[in-house]
């Protein structure tokens, strides 16, 4: 194939878009592993801010992925039945649903922040631990976990799976732990991987909402941008880059999903098996 | 249930049991706002504090401005147990009521313009504002000596200064400006024809301290306080001078307080005790601050200062007034100079 | 079927109904109360059009913030459609590339803005050798537009990318073998197919602009987008009443033009990831 004029024009575009997303993280890099910024590379390579940020920073960064997991887990059981429930339900009720839970994306997080503030400030105890900015997390990943299982959820592929499934007897719920959730699989781990993404990286609801005590990796990252060198607050990006860069790629190989056809029906047929065995037809419910 | 399915929700509880077992880690022992590492070496003091009293304090980032606003919208469930601001919030933080009264430590030792008379705030230690000036950043350019010279072309984008209307230290200028211009507190006009004319000089305003945008150069020239200078000359060792600009300018003193219906209260009265202590005092002293108690200074901490003759453009003003004026004026400073 | 169904379902959608309506609906409820209870009551709420501080602030967000949008949607297209379209070495590095800031927040964009064009910072450098002038725009408005645009780019073109797989070849070759020249085919065939992408994802960049605040806090200079000025109210002595009145306007605002697209692009947006 030959490659035309557009191609090179188009290529070359493209490769400046790139560099001008990736030369300043390259920057910020060096900047952290650098003796003195001022000076330049020329004043010698170093490990030793990146420890001091360890040093200091152990904790936020600890606190980070435990709210990440923490946001994982409950998007997963709050947003996954979601997306099976509006996946079912076309009408406006269904559909006023639906707006609400996507409702936080388009109110800006400091005013989520605030909102939280305000109404559950007075809880002392809920108010300074981890679980407060979990809750803002949870509000601003769901809408994406659920869109995501909501994509597989919608495919003539699914619908067909799981008539299959009704039409063989199986009940609601066995549906619905056996066909469904196995089967949205795809959909759910490249939520997965955006609602961690996302939390891990989550700065303007959670920049209100903390405490000295809860402060998590970005909150962490702008005090160090503010009051210490440059170079600390670049090593502190080095480390967000270690513990982020696996994530994005990661979302980048199972963003794509394409599960074989032929999985989808091993699913079909070991439901029938087991309806089969354990011999009673239950009425479709 | 399908074993696979069962296998992803047993996982999915136990991470969120392990969540929250992680997340139970180390719980502080108090709370102080506005305490940063950096700032007047509170890490130094906050590592004395660990050492003499055991108290586990996190740092906290936040600036004046934020620290009353917090308190403020804590008010019926305070966080913090105690809080470090500039004068100006002390006093409006007593007015408030979101402070305590109490007299620690020493309590005889401040001065009588220095501490509200029932103890809701007091004086631990004070600065100087001026110019921190990055000479290498300078690019060849004079050191500046006075507030008229930022006006001069020559140092156009180089010149920054904390936002008035949120950071105390960027009050602190406006009145230090305003006051050597010729204002008083009931006028500003000085300082914000100041503030205008030097904004056709392309400042750069940050909201927080911005230490380190000096040191890397980003910010040659800073309306800062002479401790984040001498800081910056003796511990890290930058190209770094502190000027008291010739027109003079004001001392500053920063305050604690004892947080009304504190978490921890005795922690609270404990840790200002110590601060007003001997050993509390000293590391002021080594941080280039004036501890409120001269006794504490030493005289190798003395010699790193300016000398006195500079100094004496230095003077302090009516703290009252300056917090009573203080709305006004940021209001002022939001609506005209932009 | 769908009417025995209706238990399950309700049972299913409980969980999330509940946590949304005890922790979104209610604190918001509580906030747009607040709002009008404070000094200036409810006037609060009209404070965004009578002060001229807001006003202006509330335009420059929305000019900024469709700015930056239409800039994105012109970017991505170009890039997005190309990566889509083909194959050659070191494609999937490019396209990692570009999705790679998605999780950075807004500190370390104004942080990289800096490098890129503060006082030391590249642009500077380049300029400086080149033409004896240093370019510095880091802490003006362009600057501001250049972080947006830099978290824009990946949340935009994952959208465009899998719209442009799904377009029709054999559209666009019955084009070409009308005679039609490449431009045409782009500008009659390609864009409006990749319409509701665009609608999609476009008001998605620009919800996220609107609400943005982590990049302008950090080269906060006397750039006044909406939520640093709501900040500001915030901690400027607790003006809570404001801060939440000029809040629930910024929602509102967002709001209105999300849902302007949804009607524009029809439901794909729902399902658009």
């Amino acid at each position: 194939m030959r490659r035309t004029y557009r191609f090179y024009a188009q290529l070359g575009f493209t490769l400046l878009v790139c560099s001008f997303l990736i030369v300043p993280v390259i920057m910020s890099v060096m900047a952290g592993v650098t003796e003195n910024f001022f000076k330049g590379i020329s004043s010698g390579v170093t490990l030793r801010w990146v420890v001091e940020v360890w040093d200091l920073y152990a904790d936020t960064i600890f606190l980070s992925l435990v709210i990440a997991i923490a946001c994982l887990a409950c998007t997963i059981v709050l947003g996954i039945p979601a997306a099976y429930v509006l996946s079912k339900r076309q009408g406006r009720v269904a559909r006023m649903i639906e707006e609400l839970l996507t409702l936080p994306l388009a109110i800006p997080g400091l005013a989520i922040a605030l909102a939280l503030i305000i109404t559950y400030g007075g809880f002392r105890d809920f108010r300074s631990s981890w679980v407060f900015i979990l809750v803002g997390h949870v509000l601003y990943t769901l809408p994406f976990m659920m869109r995501s299982v909501l994509a597989v959820l919608s495919t003539a592929d699914f619908r067909s799976l799981e008539e299959g499934a009704a039409s063989v007897g199986a009940g609601f719920w066995r549906r619905f732990f056996d066909i469904v959730i196995p089967n949205c699989r795809s959909g759910i781990v490249a939520g997965a991987l955006m609602v961690v993404t996302l939390s891990v990286g989550e700065f303007n609801i959670t920049w209100m909402m903390h405490t000295p005590e809860t402060k998590t990796l970005p909150v962490g990252l702008a005090d160090s941008y503010a009051s210490m060198r440059l170079e600390i607050g670049s090593a502190y990006t080095v480390v967000f880059l270690i513990m982020i860069i696996p994530l994005l790629v990661a979302l980048q190989l199972y963003g794509q999903p394409k599960k074989k056809q032929a999985e989808h029906f091993d699913d079909l047929e070991n439901l029938q098996s087991s309806t089969a065995k354990s011999g009673h037809m239950r009425s479709r419910s | 249930m399908k074993s696979g399915t069962l296998r992803a929700v047993l996982m999915a509880i136990g991470m969120l049991v392990l969540a929250t077992v992680a997340g139970r880690a180390s719980a502080a022992d108090a709370i102080c706002y506005n305490c940063p590492p950096q700032w007047a070496d509170w890490a130094s003091q906050l590592k004395e504090i660990k050492k003499n009293l055991g108290l586990d304090i996190p740092h906290d980032n936040k600036n004046s401005g934020q620290t009353l606003s917090q308190l403020l919208a804590e008010k019926d469930n305070p966080v913090a147990d105690v809080a470090y601001y500039g004068v100006s919030f002390g006093i409006a933080a007593k007015n408030e009521g979101v402070v305590e009264a109490y007299k620690p430590a020493n309590w005889d030792d401040i001065p009588d313009g220095l501490k509200d008379p029932d103890g809701h705030w007091f004086t631990i230690h004070s600065g100087a504002l001026g110019l921190f000036v990055n000479v290498e950043a300078l690019e060849g350019a004079p050191v500046p000596t006075s507030w008229q010279d930022l006006l001069k072309p020559e140092y156009k984008g180089m010149v920054g200064y904390l936002d008035p209307s949120s950071a105390f230290v960027g009050y602190a200028g406006a009145v230090a400006i305003n006051r050597a211009l010729g204002g008083t507190l009931d006028d500003f006009t000085p300082a914000i024809n100041y503030f205008k004319e030097l904004a056709k000089n392309d400042p750069i305003v940050p909201k927080q301290t911005s230490y380190a945008r000096v040191l890397s150069g980003e910010i040659p020239i800073l309306f800062d306080y002479d401790f984040n200078a001498y800081r910056g000359k003796y511990k890290d060792k930058a190209n770094v001078e502190f000027v008291i600009p010739q027109e003079g300018t004001v001392v500053v003193p920063y305050v604690m307080s004892l947080v009304k219906n504190s978490p921890h209260p005795d922690l609270g009265k404990k840790i200002l005790d110590f601060i007003m202590s001997d050993t509390g005092q000293a590391v002021w002293a080594n941080a280039f601050l004036r501890p409120v108690r001269a006794s504490a200074m030493s005289a190798e901490a003395q010699s790193k200062f300016l000398p006195a003759s500079e100094y004496a453009r230095a003077t302090p003003v009516d703290y009252g007034r300056m917090a009573e004026v203080q709305k006004g004026f940021g209001e002022r400073y939001l609506n005209e100079v932009r | 079927m769908e009417k025995r169904e209706l238990p399950f379902l309700v049972v299913l959608a409980l969980p999330v109904l509940a946590v949304t309506l005890a922790f979104f609906l209610l604190p918001l409820v509580r906030l747009t109360v607040i709002a009008g209870s404070g000094v200036d009551g409810l006037s609060a709420y009209t404070a965004v059009i009578t002060t001229p501080r807001y006003l202006e602030s509330l335009f420059a967000t929305t000019v900024l913030s469709a700015a930056v949008t239409v800039v994105t949607l012109a970017i991505s297209a170009v890039a997005g459609v190309f990566l889509e379209r083909n194959r050659f070495a070191g494609r999937n590095v490019l396209i990692s590339m570009l999705t790679f800031p998605l999780a950075f927040p807004g500190v370390v964009i104004g942080f990289m803005v800096i490098m890129l064009a503060g006082r030391q910072g590249l642009i500077g450098e380049i300029t400086k050798f080149l033409t004896g002038d240093k370019l510095v725009f880091a802490y003006s408005m362009a600057g501001l537009f250049v972080g947006y645009v830099y978290f824009s780019i990946p949340r935009v073109i994952l959208t465009i990318m899998a719209a442009a797989e799904k377009l029709e070849p054999a559209l666009e070759e019955a084009a070409r073998s009308l005679g039609a020249s490449p431009w045409r085919v782009t500008r009659d065939v390609i864009l409006p197919a990749l319409k509701p992408a665009f609608i999609a994802s476009g008001a998605i960049a620009f919800a996220t602009a609107m609400g943005a605040f982590g990049t302008a806090f950090t080269l906060a200079t006397n750039i006044d987008v909406l939520p640093m000025v709501i900040y500001t109210e915030f901690t400027l002595r607790a003006n809570i009443a404001m801060a939440a009145a000029l809040s629930i306007v910024l929602g509102i605002i967002t709001w209105l033009v999300l849902n302007v697209a949804r009607s524009l692009a029809g439901s794909t947006v729902a399902a658009a990831g």
